[in-house]
């Protein structure tokens, strides 16, 4: 894990007293650097410039087994903050502190200067990440599509059809879209339904047609019993859940190091697939594996079976073969924003992992009169004073308030998915898996208010909200990402990508990100007397 | 800035500018000598010849002399000297983007995927009005049908190894090519070194040609054809020969190629190379290493790919129609002598070659619209595509 920075970082800067998500104004990062895909302030070019020679003169003179120790061994953490980079391998080399006289000073450079006075004059600079530079994230997220080529004029006319029913259906215009519904039903007939986009319009059809004709069920309400039925089929069929959890792992394994009492709390249980693993990996810790709680968060059963301390009693097995002590307590609520932090039973001496993979999404429906869940949770999460929060979310804009907008996100989003699934022919876990994904979209599109528990956000959006709660990114580094790579090789597809985003870890589809997983951990209170800011020590290496 | 047009013949050069040595007055007349039937166009600007260590601090920007100093630090990390490449650790390090159908200062891209080779292609379109996209990906309508909107293909660079077609510099600089030359832009990820070695990048440059041709989404003009130029800066300039040499034996139509410092080499030190060998960001050294990367195991580099008009020429390109070509080099890169080599083999092969020399540019001057050189390679890609005579 990277130490935490040295720099505040001006989003939702916990010092403010603001409720408002926004931060405050970055100071001015350099926007032709931002559209390579880094973050350096303008007034640091220098000492960065500085520090890359520098880098580069240690490298130089550097024994070949350091350097080869910077590729091979060194963690490598947020390449976009390319100071702090240079940084952390300046240390790793760790040189002897230089003279001044061996820092030559940049000259003054007429281009330099000529770029900052003179924008305007240069024709067509981009705005896009100097937008999100100085506001600070708050911008729309961009609508990513993925498309693959269609074979078949028909399969457009679906997806076109499919764009005019939605608006339709926004519009009000119920007796039109139906018709246009049955219109593609019959089309459905003729296409090939059973992959590409034939299959991906199916459930989409389907699910308009659920919306208008049977809004009471639209919902596909199912028992926790089937949605753990399908949620494990959707575990074994392609790696989004695997990755989540590997990634979540390998970030608690890190944050628990050097602590003996360790608890985690698990925002969903389900079949408990996240914890052998992490089970394993501290049996095996150097030192010898700490006393493990796990509190496991889940629906109460309705016949009177405790599934969760069924979960609990297998995972004590497990830990027991392996020599780890360990503690299960089960929490039954039907949503998480019933949880009382009393109810985990947080001792005093315990390092906390909280784990969430993809159940903070579901807080995000507002009622006015139970004020705002996701603030609520996040307020004790941060109570609970964790070593770390991991975070696990679908990396989709599924709750814009337009029915358009969510509708069209979700094609593309889940035309990805689909594609993904496409590779595993024959795969037995698909059917269902593809049910899992079929009751995520009917949720997105189907329900409204309360019902509508599926409201992905951007990890963008999530850094806002996470950083205006009081927590701050620790970052996910290249031993993350390879360990993520080779987890992926085990599968036949040639498609799937993790990629680095700036600290955090995304799998996808080819370009298209669809999971994306992060971890944090929260800002201490500040404390008087008011000395909250510290400034990149230019001493430091 | 000067620019110093020379037509053909000897001895019709205008008056250089200050501060130029022997040497790039040498190689200017060299260059001049018989032109024969084909006119070659040479533009220089002028600059000092001056070259001193850490000299390339001053020729650059700052915040570009930190980019490419980033990028030099930490290929050089990853290449091991025994010809492995740490993979991994240089995806985690690569900035990527995704694709946008939210047009972004009048541009907008989204992603193609072809399910039977993997094969990615990102196409960049102009959105004049920046109103959102209906959302739905239309391959199937053309772009007018009545003026000609010019499509290049265009493969990005990275020396074989490096950088995908969602890289953040490629991404932003495809961008910058739609809206300076009012072009549609297909950018092509193609299989990388040293885990895909030659043919595959050109057998997907290949694949992209082909599957531009046919796709009625990037037909123009009245006679509804796709107005097709290949592209590519470093590993992308050599693909785009290779490319279009196999569409000129094919019979698919290339209209021109745009060669950015393109990456040539052969088995012998040219002075150039010798002369520049680790003082602009790039060493001898690492472009050998790339080459051992790319080529089929045990070749030397005067192996076709990478020495076109070597001893080991095995095509002969005379009685071809290669398409016309604009071929930029940057008189700070260590390789430009193989590229000038390259523009005097197909000059004397009877095709059209514009060479535009850079004096003072470095390898990587075009990923940042900061510099004098950046404005001048856009204006002559743009005449070199919207034009329709060849100047």
């Amino acid at each position: 894990m990277s130490p935490p920075d040295s720099s505040v970082t001006n989003s939702g800067s916990a010092s403010s007293s603001s409720s408002s998500c926004a931060g405050k104004p970055p100071d001015h990062i350099d926007n032709l650097l931002a559209g390579a895909g880094y973050r350096v302030r303008s007034s640091d070019l220098r000492q960065v410039a500085q520090r890359l020679e520098r880098l580069e003169t240690v490298m130089v003179n550097a024994p070949s087994d350091l350097s080869s120790h910077l590729a091979n061994d060194a963690v490598h953490y947020n390449p976009s903050d390319l100071a702090s980079w240079v940084d952390s391998l300046l240390s790793e080399l760790n040189p002897p502190p230089p003279a001044h006289a061996d820092l030559p000073d940049f000259p003054d450079l007429s281009y330099a200067d000529r770029t900052v006075d003179n924008t305007s004059a240069w024709v067509g600079e981009e705005r896009r990440h100097v937008a999100a530079a100085q506001q600070g994230g708050i911008f729309p997220p961009p609508l990513t599509t993925t498309t693959v080529v269609m074979d078949e004029d028909s399969g457009i006319r679906l997806v076109h059809m499919l764009m005019t029913c939605a608006e339709l259906v926004q519009r009000g215009e119920f007796s039109l879209a139906g018709a246009l519904i049955d219109e593609m039903q019959l089309l459905l007939a003729r296409v090939n339904s059973g992959c590409g986009i034939g299959k991906v319009a199916g459930y989409f059809v389907d699910a308009l047609s659920r919306r208008l004709f049977t809004p009471q069920t639209a919902g596909l309400i199912s028992s926790a019993h089937e949605n753990e039925i399908l949620y494990h089929h959707f575990y074994e069929a392609c790696p989004y859940l695997k990755f989540a959890h590997f990634t979540a792992n390998q970030a608690i394994l890190e944050a628990f190091d050097g602590h003996e009492c360790v608890h985690v709390i698990d925002f969903n249980l389900m079949h408990g697939l996240q914890w052998p693993a992490l089970i394993q990996a501290l049996a095996l810790r150097p030192g010898g594996p700490p006393l493990l709680r796990l509190t496991g968060i889940g629906p109460p059963s309705p016949d009177g079976r405790d599934s969760l301390r069924e979960v609990g009693v297998r995972l004590a097995e497990l830990a027991r073969s392996v020599n780890v002590r360990f503690a299960f307590g089960g929490v039954a609520a039907s949503r998480l924003e019933d949880v009382k932090p009393w109810m985990l039973q947080v001792g005093p001496k315990e390092a906390v992992a909280v784990n969430s993979i993809m159940q903070l999404h579901r807080l995000l429906g507002s009622d006015p009169t139970r004020g705002s869940p996701i603030n609520t949770v996040l307020g004790w999460i941060r109570n609970l004073n964790p070593k770390i929060v991991t975070v696990v979310e679908q990396e989709a804009n599924h709750n814009q308030p337009e029915f358009l907008d969510r509708f069209t996100e979700a094609l593309h989003y889940y035309s990805t998915m689909f594609d993904s699934l496409e590779t595993y022919l024959s795969h037995p876990n698909k059917a269902f898996a593809e049910m899992y994904i079929q009751r995520e979209i009917c949720n997105v599109l189907c329900c409204d208010g309360l019902a509508r528990v599926e409201r992905h956000e951007p990890l963008a959006k999530w850094r806002v909200r996470l950083g205006g709660a009081g927590f701050r990114p620790l970052h996910l580094g290249s031993n993350a990402f390879k360990q993520a790579s080779m987890l992926l090789t085990l599968f036949s597809a040639e498609g799937y990508c993790v990629e680095e985003n700036e600290g955090c870890l995304t799998l996808g589809w080819h370009s298209r990100p669809l999971i994306a997983a992060s971890a944090w951990q929260a800002v201490p209170e500040p404390s008087p007397p008011l000395n909250l800011i510290s400034h990149r020590n230019q001493n430091n290496l | 800035m000067e620019y110093f047009l020379v037509g053909d013949g000897v001895g019709q050069f205008g008056k250089f500018g200050r501060g130029k040595g022997v040497e790039t007055e040498e190689r200017f007349v060299a260059t001049c000598l018989g032109v024969g039937r084909t006119q070659l166009s040479l533009i220089i600007m002028a600059g000092s010849n001056e070259i001193n260590v850490n000299e390339c601090k001053k020729v650059v920007p700052l915040n570009t002399w930190i980019l490419i100093s980033n990028f030099k630090l930490s290929y050089n990390m990853l290449r091991h000297p025994d010809g492995t490449f740490n993979r991994d650790l240089n995806e985690f390090l690569d900035r990527k983007v995704t694709a946008n159908k939210i047009p972004v200062d009048g541009v907008y891209s989204f992603d193609v995927v072809d399910r039977a080779t993997s094969l990615l292609n990102r196409v960049y379109l102009p959105s004049p009005d920046n109103s959102s996209q209906s959302g739905v990906v239309d391959l199937e309508t053309p772009l007018s049908t009545t003026q000609i909107v010019p499509v290049i293909i265009f493969f990005h660079g990275g020396s074989f190894v490096h950088s995908s077609a969602n890289s953040a510099i490629y991404d932003t600089f495809c961008r910058r090519l739609v809206t300076h030359c009012k072009a549609v832009v297909v950018s092509v990820n193609y299989r990388r070194a040293p885990e895909h070695r030659y043919p595959c990048a050109y057998d997907d440059g290949w694949t992209a040609l082909r599957w531009v041709h046919s796709r009625p989404c990037f037909q123009s003009g009245k006679d509804s054809k796709a107005y097709v130029y290949l592209a590519g800066d470093s590993s992308g300039g050599n693909i785009a020969h290779h490319v279009a040499v196999r569409a000129a034996e094919s019979g698919v139509e290339v209209l021109g190629n745009i060669l950015l410092h393109p990456f040539f080499g052969g088995q012998e030190r040219t002075q150039s190379e010798m002369k520049l060998d680790r003082k602009y960001f790039v060493t001898i050294e690492d472009r050998d290493w790339y080459w051992r990367a790319y080529l089929p195991e045990g070749e030397d580099r005067d192996h076709p790919a990478c020495n076109p008009f070597g001893p080991r020429r095995d095509k002969s390109i005379d009685g071809l129609c290669f398409p016309k070509s604009l071929v930029c080099v940057a008189g700070l890169d260590l390789l430009q002598d193989w590229q000038l080599g390259y523009a005097e083999g197909l000059k004397k092969a009877g095709h059209d070659v514009k060479l535009l020399f850079l004096e003072k540019a470095t390898i990587g001057f075009y990923f940042l619209p900061n510099n004098e050189h950046f404005y001048c390679l856009m204006e002559q890609i743009n005449n070199f595509v919207n034009c329709s005579s060849s100047s």
